[in-house]
């Protein structure tokens, strides 16, 4: 049985790991199929510089970059306080708030795309990045996840830190926070991976390079109807875009799965 | 220790965002600047104009030069090019702007995206801007006649042909040898192309090592409507008229089957399209139906040598067009119009246009392209791609109509569950028919 699972799990990672695998052989690889080798072959750099001297990928990492980190902060302060409240603050129909939050999980984000615009026109904001991050700025799924936490942490803990006298910010972020690290992890890690992969939003409301992220440019290369996939340009540009996740997630393996076992065994 | 590291994070954080916030700002001063002086100077205009990249490469750079090259010429009018994806998110941005109030001033976008544009408002027709400019008709009628078809509504002109293209037959030469079929004469009918693929499907046990034929049919039924040219039929007229319950539909159909089933010179099932040309190059598939947006590719790739040909002709030859149009739109100023016009018959000038064809794959537009110096060099070097541009003699619309997104849809589901067994030919398209009748009923009053 041990055996069983033990093939089962080594099965799994394979299956995960080939398209992966496939991205960087091809990355390095020269532009023509047969000469695709899996070991040996000739490693080149050739795709990645037809790449980079694409589309101003400079640019685009850095929009990227602050993008996701300028959503991530400010999700982080609107759930905690959001989930604090349905967690533990009693309020006039806090239930059906609470289910309206929920029911703004299943609609998809594509269907908001006209109206958001149209608000965000109002505002003077399109094309800008800010433009980008403000519908994202709140996250049902993080008040979700978070008020779950939230509600399992002991109450004692809080009414001690209210005896000794802490104000509602204090106890919020010297009580509740450090307890509900494993969770901000776990969500950091959704919302970046979205919001570094989201494209069509920020292509219609952006115009200018200024403000476009690296999923603009990876679709330079990977939008080819006309031609036919090619694969050595496709595989580079998308070995540039999920590079730097893939290496944070390397760095930040051991707290991230840690973190997923805290929260499990919780 | 946690704390004060925790702080320092944050506050970089919220540096980025305000940094990343007051550049914007920045940006919008300078157009609150740059708009100043336009007042001061008087008529310097600026267009933004949305273009798609459909050939998976830095096609960008091509348009900037182009942009920058007409300022050089124009100073007083510059073009902000902005590339917004392939054609159907470009067609998404353009229709969320319209709806916005805040369009563009021109775009490249699909030919057949006509009657959704015109049922929008959101278009001038180019004979407004024609009326004022004496060369625009000797303009119009250099254009090859089969690219300005899916121009044309109402009597009026409402695009001009940019990145065009058609399918063609690629074949592989050195497999024709290897059967003993001769390179130099590709099939020419329906019979032909049954007969070679059979003799050029290689077979190991139950294994297809070579398939002799690959139509691909994942995308939407453009190719198709080849066949049924081929076979004496029309599939769409006007816009409103479509004729999915036909004879000529009902051929084709029957040769794709007929291929798949009967032959087994062609894989059962639809067949990808983004796959098909690199099935050509590593030696998988003998002959296949693509674009000729493909041949630089095929190209670049092929270790064969390789030759192209006209679509195999059942009653006639036949084949449709495709590809981009240059439109623009409704609710800009006459100055924008006009200086929109200049860019545009820039962008698509004999050398402008052969240029584009040879850097990209598209066929040129115009026939004066094809009197230009780099064309005939780059013609000699490679007489292939002058095979497409001689097809489009027999060449025929792309299907066009209002809501073309559903119609298509329509034709296209039908046209896929007739290829995997899940409905025979007549009755598909004839419910095809129905379903397409009840789309286009209200345009036909």
């Amino acid at each position: 049985m041990r055996y069983l699972e033990t093939f089962v799990a080594y099965f799994l990672a394979i299956v995960w790991v080939i398209p992966l695998v496939w991205i960087v052989l091809n990355t390095f690889q020269p532009n023509n199929i047969s000469s695709f080798s899996l070991i040996g072959g000739n490693w080149t750099l050739e795709n990645i510089k037809t790449v980079w001297e694409g589309a101003p990928f400079a640019q685009y990492y850095l929009n990227t970059f602050i993008i996701v980190t300028g959503i991530l902060f400010v999700q982080f302060i609107t759930i905690t306080l959001a989930a604090y409240a349905f967690a533990r603050l009693n309020f006039f129909g806090k239930n059906i708030i609470f289910l309206i939050f929920l029911i703004q999980i299943m609609i998809p984000a594509d269907v908001l795309i006209s109206p958001n615009y149209l608000i965000l026109r109002d505002l003077s904001l399109l094309d800008t990045k800010l433009g980008i991050m403000i519908p994202h700025f709140a996250s049902a799924i993080g008040i979700f996840i978070l008020r779950q936490t939230f509600k399992s942490i002991p109450y004692e803990l809080e009414e001690s830190a209210k005896m000794d006298g802490c104000s509602l910010l204090r106890i919020i972020w010297h009580v509740y926070v450090p307890l509900a690290k494993p969770t901000f992890l776990a969500f950091s890690l959704i919302s970046v991976s979205y919001h570094w992969n989201n494209f069509l939003w920020p292509l219609i409301i952006t115009s200018s390079v200024e403000n476009r992220p690296l999923t603009v440019g990876l679709a330079i290369f990977a939008m080819s109807a006309d031609t036919g996939a090619q694969w050595a340009t496709v595989s580079a540009a998308t070995f540039m875009v999920i590079f730097p996740l893939v290496l944070a997630f390397f760095i930040f393996q051991k707290q991230f799965i840690s973190s997923f076992m805290h929260s499990g065994i919780r | 220790m946690f704390k004060s590291k925790l702080f320092y994070i944050v506050m970089m954080i919220v540096l980025i965002v305000i940094s990343g916030c007051s550049k914007t700002d920045e940006s919008k001063d300078v157009s609150v600047k740059s708009s100043d002086n336009d007042s001061e100077k008087q008529e310097e205009i600026e267009l933004t104009f949305y273009y798609p990249v459909q050939v998976g490469g830095p096609i960008n750079k091509i348009i900037e030069e182009i942009a920058s090259d007409f300022t050089e010429e124009n100073p007083h009018i510059k073009i902000n090019p902005v590339y917004t994806g392939d054609y159907d998110n470009t067609m998404i941005k353009t229709q969320t702007d319209i709806q916005g109030n805040n369009p563009p001033d021109l775009a490249v976008l699909l030919a057949i995206d006509l009657y959704t544009l015109m049922d929008m408002n959101a278009i001038i027709p180019m004979d407004d801007l024609m009326e004022n400019d004496n060369d625009a008709d000797e303009y119009v009628s250099d254009f090859i006649p089969a690219f300005l078809e899916n121009s044309k509504a109402d009597d009026k002109i409402w695009s001009i042909p940019f990145q065009r293209s058609t399918p063609v037959l690629y074949y592989n030469k050195e497999a024709f040898k290897e059967v003993g079929l001769d390179p130099e004469n590709p099939p020419e009918t329906w019979n032909d192309l049954i007969d070679y693929s059979e003799k050029l499907t290689v077979r190991n046990k139950d294994q297809v090592e070579r398939w002799g034929v690959q139509i691909p049919s994942s995308t939407n039924p453009w190719i198709f409507k080849g066949f049924v040219l081929q076979s004496g039929g029309i599939l769409d007229e006007n816009g409103k008229d479509v004729y999915f319950h036909e004879e000529s539909v009902e051929e084709a159909l029957q040769l794709h089957l007929d291929l798949a089933h009967k032959h087994e010179t062609m894989a059962k099932g639809v067949i990808d399209w983004a796959t098909t040309p690199t099935d050509f190059i590593e030696g998988k598939a003998a002959m296949i139906y693509h674009t000729t947006g493909n041949l630089t590719n095929i190209k670049d790739n092929a270790d064969f040598d390789f030759g192209v040909a006209y679509l195999p002709a059942n009653k006639n030859y036949g084949a449709p067009t495709g590809g981009g149009n240059f439109y623009i739109f409704e609710g800009i100023s006459e100055e924008k119009k006009e200086a929109a016009w200049e860019f545009i018959k820039f962008a698509t000038s004999a050398e402008r246009a052969a240029q584009w064809s040879i850097d990209t794959g598209y066929i040129a537009t115009r026939e004066s392209a094809y009197e230009t110096e780099v064309m005939k060099e780059y013609l000699e070097s490679f007489p292939q791609a002058e095979v497409a541009k001689n097809q489009l003699e027999y060449a025929g619309s792309e299907m066009s109509t209002h809501n073309n997104g559903e119609v298509t849809e329509i034709l296209k589901s039908a046209f896929q569950s007739v290829l995997t067994g899940e409905q025979q030919p007549k009755e598909a398209m004839e419910k095809a028919q129905q379903e397409a009748d009840k789309v286009l009923e209200p345009f036909r009053k």
